[in-house]
């Protein structure tokens, strides 16, 4: 697992304590009574601070599961060969 | 702290034994990250507490206000923004910014600043008030350029100002430091446009970390330190005293030593705000007795109290002073530009806080000042705050004609010609009494701490008696000494909470104490929640003195049982009042 992801991860455990790494990669707005708006917008800002990102608006509302977000920021923040950012 | 880092703490799980302590967070935007944050900063201050923040409706911080029910919460916290006053100062109305509005804004803010006034009083009234003045920038909406201050823009900063002045006069309300909240976090970085437009919270996460870390060290409101030793020579003044004389040592622009003039300033402040101000010093007394007559000394010697000089260790001095005041070490300070001095003794009381003077360091200087006002600031002022000094004093004088009498301790006691005043606690809930309460360990009847809601809801109780005692004599006036509070049922008393000063031993006001709750309850029964604690030995002598047994943890007092205890009182009693 990646630099990244790991991070990543941490920041969905931030917003959704209850779950496991597993769990976090399998979630996304379908996830029922876990995504709502206020996660969606406290996780937008955990990640944009984390990884000193300025999410553009229009594609917010793409970025609705765990592997959008993922790969989201492999195409903003192209990981180094040794695995750092 | 990072939004991150906010919600780890926020969620980290509570002891099942916490107390729970309701903060009701008013604000007329989304609070979102702000509550997180705040969340976080309290769970950081008080670890013991359950910390539970509701907030109201958006767009609505005058109604939040005028809504809250008091007794359902323990701190009303509120962050007030441009908006607030007039909604077309925030960016997320288009009211218009025509120069023909800027009157009606104007008259808007100043009836919204009215309502806030007259809401957040009633509410300080019930519940402890913290209030946040607008941090963010005004938005360019003047006809003037930003770098001018124009006529429309510098009104509305005047109200905010006005609005903030009243407040911070009500005993009840705690209003956030702009200059503070200026030092960690910059102007230019507070607003979040984006996040204002798209989601309603206009701060960035570094200014909303800062305005939670703000509110919470307010809403906690941690006790002050109580007293100060500090060394004389390059300390008090610039000079070794015994080396140049009483005429040579300085502290003056001129001789550029002014920041001993400064520290002399500063610590006269904190004698003025009742923090005991002690001199330790290896030096000639003779010599030293000479320097405290200089007149342009800017701490008086009526200021200091006691003043240790001789050649033996400092710490000896230190324990000397601590007894005098009778306090723990952990409340006090000890400065001296000898970091080997200031070493000696932070190993005989680690406990203690001991600084370096930094006499050539102007920049360490401005810290250390800046820190002292941190450690012993306090919200308000008592009238007891004044008089602390010389009480202790008075109480010195005490002991010192106590333990050199020649009659018997009755003829003592009659001889010191003294008064006890007996009153209700004030219904906004009584600081000096709180304080009392709060930080007394040796005459405390079970150790219980309140915190300000708690204190508050008792006095209100109408079915709860809290009496302050007060206490002066022939040797000075001690000032409001005790507290005693509970509830009656029957003629039965019930104490829940006593605790005295122990500048008051050994003058029989706890027996005058009791004498009183008798007669004035018409009380056949004294019921005393008694608990003993690592410090409460002399209130459990004095108990163990009237049942004749060491107490246990309820204990009952007849009123034959104790009048067969009773000895002879000398006090004048003033200032009777019916509980």
């Amino acid at each position: 697992m990646s630099d990244q992801e790991n991070r990543l991860i941490r920041c969905f455990e931030s917003v959704f304590p209850g779950l496991s790494a597993e769990e976090i990669r399998g979630t996304g707005a379908q996830s029922e009574g876990i995504w709502d708006s206020l996660a969606a917008v406290t996780l937008a800002a955990v990640i944009q601070e984390e990884f000193n990102l300025d999410i553009d608006p229009e594609i917010l509302p793409e970025l609705n599961s765990f592997e959008a977000f993922r790969s989201y920021l492999t195409r903003m923040i192209p990981e180094t060969v040794n695995g750092n950012s | 702290m990072k939004l991150i880092e906010a919600l780890k703490l926020a969620r980290r799980p509570v002891p099942e034994t916490a107390r729970e302590t309701k903060i009701f967070l008013a604000c007329g935007f989304t609070p979102l990250h702000l509550q997180a944050f705040l969340t976080a900063e309290m769970r950081v201050r008080m670890p013991e507490y359950r910390i539970t923040i509701n907030t109201g409706l958006f767009g609505d911080l005058c109604g939040n206000i005028e809504r809250i029910d008091p007794n359902g919460i323990d701190f009303l916290a509120v962050v007030v923004e441009w908006g607030d006053f007039d909604p077309r100062l925030a960016l997320r109305t288009l009211g218009g910014w025509r120069p023909s509005q800027m009157g009606d804004i104007l008259e808007s803010a100043t009836r919204t600043a009215a309502r806030l006034k007259s809401g957040l009083t009633a509410a300080s009234h019930s519940v402890p008030t913290i209030v946040c003045m607008p941090t963010l920038p005004l938005p360019p909406m003047f006809s003037c350029s930003p770098a001018q201050a124009g006529a429309a823009e510098t009104q509305l900063r005047h109200i905010a100002a006005s609005l903030a002045l009243s407040l911070s006069q009500e005993s009840g309300i705690r209003v956030v430091n702009g200059q503070a909240l200026d030092e960690v976090s910059p102007l230019n970085g507070r607003y979040d446009l984006k996040s204002d437009v798209l989601t309603g919270f206009p701060y960035t996460l570094p200014h909303a970390s800062a305005i939670g870390e703000a509110l919470s060290t307010l809403i906690q409101n941690r006790p002050p330190k109580k007293g100060l030793i500090t060394d004389l020579d390059d300390t008090l003044w610039s000079g070794i005293l015994g080396e140049v004389g009483v005429e040579r040592i300085s502290w003056h622009l001129d001789a550029h030593t002014q920041m001993h003039g400064l520290y002399q300033q500063f610590l006269a402040s904190l004698s003025g705000v009742g923090v005991l101000i002690g001199v330790a010093s290896k030096n000639d007394s003779a010599v030293v007795e000479q320097a405290f007559t200089r007149k342009d000394l800017l701490l008086s010697k009526d200021d200091v109290f006691p003043i240790e000089v001789h050649w033996s260790r400092k710490s000896e001095s230190v324990e000397r002073i601590l007894k005098a005041w009778n306090i723990g070490a952990d409340s006090v300070i000890f400065i001296d530009d000898s970091p080997m001095e200031v070493a000696e003794v932070k190993t005989a009381f680690p406990e203690m806080e001991c600084l370096a003077f930094p006499k050539n360091d102007y920049d360490e200087f401005w810290k250390l000042l800046r820190h002292l006002r941190e450690v012993f600031g306090k919200s308000m002022l008592t009238a007891d705050d004044a008089i602390r000094l010389r009480s202790i004093r008075d109480a010195s004088a005490w002991r010192d004609a106590s333990q050199s009498r020649k009659n018997s301790h009755d003829d003592f006691l009659k001889a010191a010609e003294a008064c006890v005043f007996f009153e209700s606690a004030q219904p906004d809930g009584d600081a000096r009494a709180f304080e009392l309460l709060n930080k007394t360990n040796q005459f405390n009847l079970n150790g219980k701490r309140f915190s300000e809601s708690e204190w508050r809801s008792f006095v209100k109780d109408p079915a709860a008696f809290v009496l302050t005692v007060s206490y002066k004599d022939k040797f000075g006036l001690l000032g409001k000494i005790a507290v005693i509070l509970g509830r009656t049922s029957g003629r039965v008393a019930h104490v829940s909470g006593w605790v005295m000063s122990c500048r008051a031993f050994s003058r029989r006001i706890e027996h005058q104490c009791l004498k009183y709750l008798f007669e004035t309850l018409e009380a056949d029964e004294i019921t005393l929640d008694y608990q003993l604690t690592p410090r409460n030995g002399p209130l459990q002598e004095f108990l163990t003195e009237l049942l004749g047994e060491t107490p246990g943890e309820t204990v009952r007092l007849s009123k034959e049982q104790f009048a067969s205890k009773l000895p002879p009182l000398f006090h004048r009693l003033e200032g009777i009042v019916h509980v």
